[in-house]
């Protein structure tokens, strides 16, 4: 195993994610704590919009760590997530080396002049001064055969390319799995990683998160949207909106030069947090009981 | 793991002169006893974690054990049942649910900027009171006193005990059948393409690595071209069994159905008549057939009531099982009586349709002579589906099976 990384406080994670405007509350920050200190990965699940990728973006901000981003997707091989050798020079060397007669070997054709690098196998092997953070994003959607590949990394933090051997970080890097529970994943991954479960915020939380992510809100303006998002998230909707939806709500309002918030911004500026027509219908509908009444209008 | 006993340096700590590595343990034990997966890693990384920085609030013990030993989502509340019965026997609200209050809305609560939990203030912070505080006493008591034990009672429910009647039995002969089927349909189960190629002599696409693999036997000259073409998945199966106290006679085997369904593919069954309750942990055990079906049987709590298929469809839709729908073979078997209306039927197969491969309605009662769905929920729901099949005996099932696979 790589050297005992340092102990890190969960006040000290709040404190430094806060100054990259980040806010996290007790239990994420003692999760991204326990990850820095322990060196084992974690594994972030939540419904969509809550801020799981945001939380890698924001600790490797916080560190001055240079984020390295795997985006997951069915039949993600090896060549895209650990290695891949390029070919095309190895078969250029050949030509080379027959022009000049030479004779090569294995040895010659493979060796780190011919590797190249793909996000794991350079989380593994960087060599700045602060360890990377390696975000392995919605790995729910990759499949079984990749969970298998990453098994390695994910216990050991190595990396083994048969024809080399194998590479073991002198740093072991913050490796944070996010998923969508789109399916189940193994208990083998889950056994190597910590787990947290990020719930949605409550209201004053979302409204301070608002009030750090658009700093150019107006004041009431971030107390109604946070209050009008929490309130449609009561609704029996297909695609409940998530923190990021509120966030991207509230900009687009402040884009706009909303101050207040009438049903006419509503309406017009709806498609921001409600992502199918159905939903959209539903919210249309319900705008008077959530305290938009029509004569409320400018 | 860390060094020896590491003593904080700071304040008060909640587990001062602790044998972390038996603390650790004996947490472990009682929450596997209450059902919560905790793995031999997970107990070290949590006795790793404790000899990281020692815990100053029963809140930031609590973040800890709960990060590093629980390992999914659905442990959560049998793990906050054991840490409230051990760490709160004052009986405090501790799970995020309860802690969530009236609702996102609600902002009543007046907890400080960050969710903390409760109880922090009424935890005595001596090490005399816990079992754990000695190394000799640290496991043995742990076992002893699992009875004052607040856990969630999982099976069989109190409200099933009052309602119940005995499915009807499958004949050994119908039995035999599904078996046979079974076996049958695993041969030629739906497929879809997935994104991962294999090698395969009429592949479409030269494989670059297998090439390059090859040529290395023949001096890195590529004389054989590795082609290779998609592999193909099984498509994913999300069956509902309708309970209500109309499809009585045909529950138990469809139960066997969805049994085979769960055990054979990636699957996901549920049950329904007012709710939706879901079934693929129980039905999907190997183990044994009339255990899996009596525990299922056992864990629907409002079997042979009423029926509400649009609400159930709706929350399947809505829940985190919903994704399972995406590209799936979705199969409903209900005789169509509905007691929500029409119009919530239509919304809840239409936003079906657009989320499914495939729709197929089972329909025991489509077999009788004359019959016509006329019923309002069947009426609906008719035109969203890729075909309404007579599933009233098990014969009839084999007729499913080329259903599902004639729509690959």
């Amino acid at each position: 195993m790589a050297d005992e990384p340092e102990r890190v406080h969960p006040d000290e994670v709040r404190r430094r994610l806060d100054r990259v405007g980040y806010l996290v509350d007790e239990g994420l920050a003692t999760a991204l704590a326990l990850a820095l200190s322990l060196g084992q990965p974690l594994l972030l699940e939540g419904e969509p919009g809550v801020g799981k990728t945001a939380a890698a973006k924001a600790l490797a901000r916080a560190w001055g760590a240079p984020l390295l981003r795997l985006q997951c997707y069915e039949g993600v091989t090896a060549g895209e997530a650990l290695y891949e050798w390029n070919y095309q020079r190895q078969l250029l060397a050949i030509r080379l080396a027959e022009s000049h007669h030479q004779t090569l070997h294995d040895a010659d054709l493979f060796t780190e002049e011919f590797l190249q690098e793909r996000p794991i196998l350079q989380a593994v092997r960087c060599a700045g001064p602060v360890a990377p953070v390696l975000l392995i994003d919605e790995i729910d959607r990759a499949d079984d055969e990749f969970e298998a590949l990453l098994f390695e990394f994910l216990g050991e933090a190595s990396v083994t390319v048969p024809e080399l051997g194998t590479f073991v970080a002198t740093r072991r890097p913050t490796v944070v799995l996010t998923s969508n529970r789109s399916r189940d994943l193994h208990d083998a991954l889950r056994r190597r990683c910590l787990y947290h479960w990020i719930e949605f915020p409550d209201a004053e939380r979302v409204v301070a998160i608002l009030r750090r992510s658009v700093p150019a809100a107006r004041e009431p303006l971030v107390a109604s949207t946070a209050a009008f998002v929490g309130r449609v998230r009561t609704l029996d909707l297909e695609k409940a909106p998530g923190l990021a939806e509120a966030i991207d709500w509230l900009s687009a309002l402040t884009v706009l030069g909303v101050a207040h918030l009438t049903r006419d911004d509503v309406e017009r500026t709806l498609g921001a947090i409600v992502k199918t027509p159905d939903d959209g219908d539903l919210v249309r509908a319900s705008l008077d009981e959530l305290g938009y009444a029509t004569s409320d209008g400018a | 793991m860390g060094g020896g006993s590491r003593v904080s340096d700071e304040g008060a700590a909640l587990l001062a002169g602790v044998d972390r590595a038996a603390f650790a343990v004996a947490l472990a034990v009682r929450l596997r006893k209450s059902g919560v997966v905790v793995g031999t890693t997970a107990t070290q990384a949590f006795a790793r974690a404790l000899g990281t920085w020692e815990p100053r609030s029963i809140g930031m013990l609590y973040w800890m054990a709960r990060v590093t030993l629980v390992q999914r989502q659905a442990d959560l509340e049998s793990f906050d049942a054991v840490f409230r019965a051990v760490f709160c026997a004052t009986g405090l609200a501790l799970d995020p649910a309860a802690r969530r209050g009236s609702g996102p809305a609600g902002a009543a609560a007046a907890r400080g900027s960050y969710r903390s939990v409760p109880g922090a203030a009424a935890v005595e912070v001596a090490g005399d009171g816990l079992p754990w505080a000695t190394l000799p006493a640290a496991v043995a008591p742990a076992d002893g006193d699992e009875a004052p034990l607040d856990l969630p009672e999982r099976l069989p429910s109190r409200l099933s005990a009052v309602a119940d009647v005995p499915f009807e039995r499958l004949d050994p002969a119908d039995l035999a059948l599904l078996g046979d089927w079974l076996a049958e349909g695993l041969r030629q189960w739906p497929t879809r393409p997935s994104r991962r190629w294999d090698p395969h002599h009429s592949g479409r696409r030269v494989g670059l690595r297998p090439t390059m693999a090859a040529a290395r036997r023949t001096g890195f000259e590529p004389v054989a071209l590795v082609r290779t073409r998609p592999r193909r998945r099984p498509r994913r199966v999300v069956m509902l069994c309708d309970v209500s106290r109309s499809m009585q006679p045909y529950v138990a085997a469809y139960l066997h159905l969805q049994r085979a369904v769960a055990v054979a593919t990636a699957a996901e069954v549920f049950a329904f008549s007012t709710s939706l309750t879901r079934l693929t942990a129980v039905l999907a055990r190997t183990s044994s057939a009339e255990a899996a079906i009596e525990e299922a049987t056992a864990r629907v709590d409002d079997r042979f009531g009423g029926t509400r298929i649009a609400t159930s469809l709706l929350t399947l839709l809505s829940s985190r099982h919903g994704e399972a729908c995406r590209g799936a073979l979705v199969v409903i078997a209900s005789d169509g009586w509905d007691t929500d209306p029409p119009e919530a039927m239509v919304a809840a197969m239409s936003r079906l349709r657009r989320r499914a491969h495939r729709v197929l309605w089972l329909n025991p009662r489509l077999a009788a002579p004359g019959y016509e769905p006329l019923v309002g929920g069947m009426a609906a729901a008719a035109p969203y589906c890729d075909a309404v099949l007579p599933a009233d005996r098990v014969g009839a099932l084999g007729d499913v099976v080329r259903a599902l696979v004639a729509g690959r």
